[in-house]
């Protein structure tokens, strides 16, 4: 199937699933699965640098906030331009911020993704476990810049309240962002999909396998790390940026909450990481999972059951729940693998 | 099968679950007047969201035991939001929508109730609030109403309470330091401090934060005794508190009052931690057993938490939080006798124009929803020997300072 067939097949299914969720006339449905669409674009983000080129990222939480506080500059900044900008250029600034909720993903990703591309510059020396470490090291020194710059509430945080209702598609603003939060995934999904039968996704392949090996057969790894680290970043900033709305106060402790460097690492893990299915199922399944948990067990059980089930299929399943499925599927067709010439029976 | 395929197969399980989730959570609108919140019963504010749950349960079961409120028993139907602000707006929906609550509490905290506010304000729920510092400034809701005693200008409550008693002092102290954790509840009254220290004409000697994380607090106290303040004013959190107080009298700091704004000495088990540390500090509490504190209803209600606390492994005093959640249960059931109707905007109103007597005294609401007047006590600790929890239950070991109508002794200095 052809990349734009496979984004408009799925578009089509989100916009059904949207019009499905209508149907039950509740807010909760929205509230649970706007968070765990994010999760999907969270996963497959992290996925295309971890999955797909063995990089490792232990800061995507630092990305999400990156999205997250673009929005909080941007709610911020008609009030500024109010109180410090001469009146005619204090009109434009008013004028246009903040901008709409696609505008401010597209600045989130945009921030986000320049965020990526300093950080595979400044670590592209470094490999394994070294990477993981200084993408832990970016977290804390982002942290520490927001917790410092009082423009966006520093460390008391700051309100950004959102509308009831949105103004053009007349529906609620959970509705809206639940809406945008899917169209989201169906584009990190292309875009996974799309890098994962190109040439770039072969170049990735390469780089997780021998980055040696690669470079010495021509490969451009550098280049190919900044494209993977700022696509990687640019769709964390993505998810991010609607999230200020979402939850109406932002401040740094929750912005670059643990939850999301685990559940970022989590998810594909449990999916599988060598395809653009891997991190979706593993979203769809923890993150339902986790809001379960939420409702029902009433503890922080949540956390506990991507701990063990990471547990489980690092021991049993280390390609995940794609590697598992395949794994089934292949064994149940030896005769048909044989014919083909896929499986050798030892005799 | 073909990836499609695949693809169709795990969003119809997708569905699935979303439905069931849907579908077993509906439920009738049951006889029992439901009330709903979320609740920090894990992760960092556990501590005081127990105590707190503990309060609202044992008010649930006075009122049933009296017959329930408009002739119907009261449920309580909480979710545990573990300390975690990105999970409470799905719970209120939740609550509001597939539990059908009649009424909702907020969260314990500022971090936990603001991110309820847009979705309780948008089903026009009335919501008492359970201590957030100045939540309602940013949305201005008619119906919000906080019970922590802060007053109409809630960050300032408490720094204004120890700058009073710096006034006070004769002669009045020249110079001050000021340091706080760089987190919300630390910087919203460094700040306020800071500001009020300004108009006062104190000279701030020293102003810095340090991130909560900190463990070694040494510096910080030899920065400050290097720059020789006369009062130092804190602003921590529990853990932090209690590294910064031991750092102090390591160091042997000198300065006639010290600590004020920390969180931490409110609760047994710091205050425990700190035993005699705490001799001559200063720190604000809610509630103290004092004579002039002696409201109808509050010993029996403290002894009876007691007794469960102690089972349960929470805060064995109980003096900072839960009487006032106690109180704002009342508050809540009072309200809803007086209205005589569970409507929102009724009680809203009945709630607004009335006066409630609760175990913590009068209780009347401004207009953004905080007490007319502060009454956060600002405590001079004394008297304390060694570490033990049960000496806390003495009156003799705090003096109130301010505000005046509860006043029970003069200040007394220096910290050392």
């Amino acid at each position: 199937m052809r990349t734009w067939q496979f984004f408009l097949i799925s578009l089509a299914i989100a916009l059904a699933g949207f019009f499905a969720a209508r149907l039950y006339q509740n807010d909760y449905l929205f509230f649970a699965g706007y968070v765990v669409l994010q999760f999907i674009v969270m996963a497959t983000a992290w996925n295309i640098l971890g999955g797909y080129c063995g990089y490792v990222n232990f800061g995507s939480a630092a990305f999400f906030a990156m999205g997250a506080y673009t929005t909080v500059v941007m709610t911020k900044l008609p009030a500024f331009a109010n109180r410090h900008l001469p009146e005619g250029l204090a009109e434009i600034v008013t004028a246009i911020t903040p901008p709409s909720m696609p505008v401010l993903i597209i600045l989130g990703g945009v921030v986000a993704g320049l965020v990526g591309l300093g950080t595979g510059y400044l670590t592209l020396r470094l490999r394994g476990v070294f990477f993981a470490i200084a993408t832990l090291a970016l977290a804390v020194v982002l942290q520490t810049l927001i917790v410092n710059w009082d423009f966006v509430g520093g460390s008391r945080g700051a309100y950004v309240i959102r509308p009831a209702t949105t103004a053009w598609l007349n529906i609620n603003y959970i509705e809206y962002l639940f809406l945008v939060m899917l169209i989201l995934v169906v584009v990190a999904l292309t875009t996974a999909r799309a890098i994962e039968r190109s040439r770039l996704g072969y170049g990735f392949a390469t780089i997780r396998d021998d980055e040696m090996a690669a470079e010495a057969c021509g490969v451009p790894t550098l280049r190919l790390k900044l494209v993977a680290t700022t696509l990687s970043g640019a769709f964390m900033g993505m998810a991010g940026a609607p999230f200020p709305y979402y939850i109406g106060y932002l401040e740094p402790s929750s912005a670059f909450g643990l939850a999301y460097a685990v559940n970022a690492i989590a998810m594909p893990m449990i999916g599988g990481t060598t395809s653009w299915v891997g991190p979706l199922v593993g979203a769809v399944l923890l993150g339902t999972l986790q809001q379960l948990a939420t409702v029902t067990i009433s503890s922080a059980v949540s956390l506990l059951i991507v701990g063990l089930l990471l547990v489980f299929f690092v021991i049993i399943a280390p390609n995940g729940l794609i590697g598992l499925f395949n794994d089934f599927f292949r064994r149940k067709k030896p005769e048909a693998d044989e014919a083909r010439g896929a499986v050798v029976k030892p005799s | 099968m073909s990836t499609l395929t695949v693809l169709f197969r795990q969003m119809t399980f997708a569905l699935a679950f979303l439905a069931a989730m849907f579908t077993a959570g509906s439920a009738m609108a049951a006889d029992p007047i439901k009330i709903g919140l979320s609740m920090a019963l894990t992760g960092g504010l556990a501590g005081n969201g127990k105590a707190a749950l503990l309060a609202i349960q044992m008010w649930a079961d006075d009122v049933n035991a009296k017959g329930g409120l408009l002739g119907r028993k009261v449920q309580i139907v909480h979710y545990d939001d573990q300390s975690n602000p990105s999970t409470v707006p799905s719970l209120y929906t939740k609550l509001i929508d597939l539990d059908k609550v009649d009424l909702v509490v907020s969260p314990y905290g500022t971090n936990l109730i603001a991110p309820a506010m847009p979705v309780v304000m948008q089903k026009g729920m009335t919501m008492m609030s359970l201590f957030g510092v100045g939540v309602n400034k940013q949305f201005d809701y008619d119906r919000y109403f906080q019970i922590m005693p802060l007053g109409v200008d809630s960050g300032y409550a408490i720094p204004n309470a120890f700058f009073e008693v710096v006034k006070a002092m004769n002669p009045m102290p020249k110079t001050v330091a000021i340091t706080g954790a760089d987190a919300e509840f630390g910087k919203i009254s460094t700040d306020a401090a800071r500001d009020i220290a300004k108009k006062m004409g104190l000279k701030i000697v020293y102003d810095r934060s340090y991130p909560p994380a900190s463990v070694d607090f040494a510096p910080i106290a030899r920065a400050i005794q290097s720059a020789n303040p006369e009062v130092v004013f804190i602003a921590g959190y529990p853990i932090d508190s209690v590294g910064l107080f031991r750092a102090i009298n390591e160091v042997g700091l000198k300065a006639k009052l010290v600590g004020g704004g920390s969180a931490g000495p409110q609760f047994a088990a710091v205050k425990a931690q700190l035993g005699p540390m705490l001799n001559n500090a200063l720190g604000y509490e809610t509630y103290v057993p004092s004579e002039k504190m002696n409201f109808p209803g509050i010993q029996d209600f403290l002894k009876r938490y007691q007794d469960k606390a102690a089972a349960q492994g929470i805060d064995p005093l109980g003096f900072y939080v839960p009487p006032f959640i106690y109180a704002a249960m009342e508050i809540v059931g009072q309200a809803v006798e007086k209205t005589k109707s569970l409507d929102q905007k009724a009680l809203a109103k009945t709630m607004h124009e009335n006066s409630f007597p609760t175990i913590v005294g009068d209780i009347r609401f401004a207009k953004n929803g905080e007490w007319t007047q502060p009454r956060m006590l600002m405590v001079q600790y004394k008297g304390i020997e060694g570490n033990g929890v049960d000496q806390f239950r003495d009156p003799a070991r705090y003096t109130v300072l301010y505000p005046p109508a509860f006043k029970s002794g003069d200040v007394i200095v220096p910290y050392r």
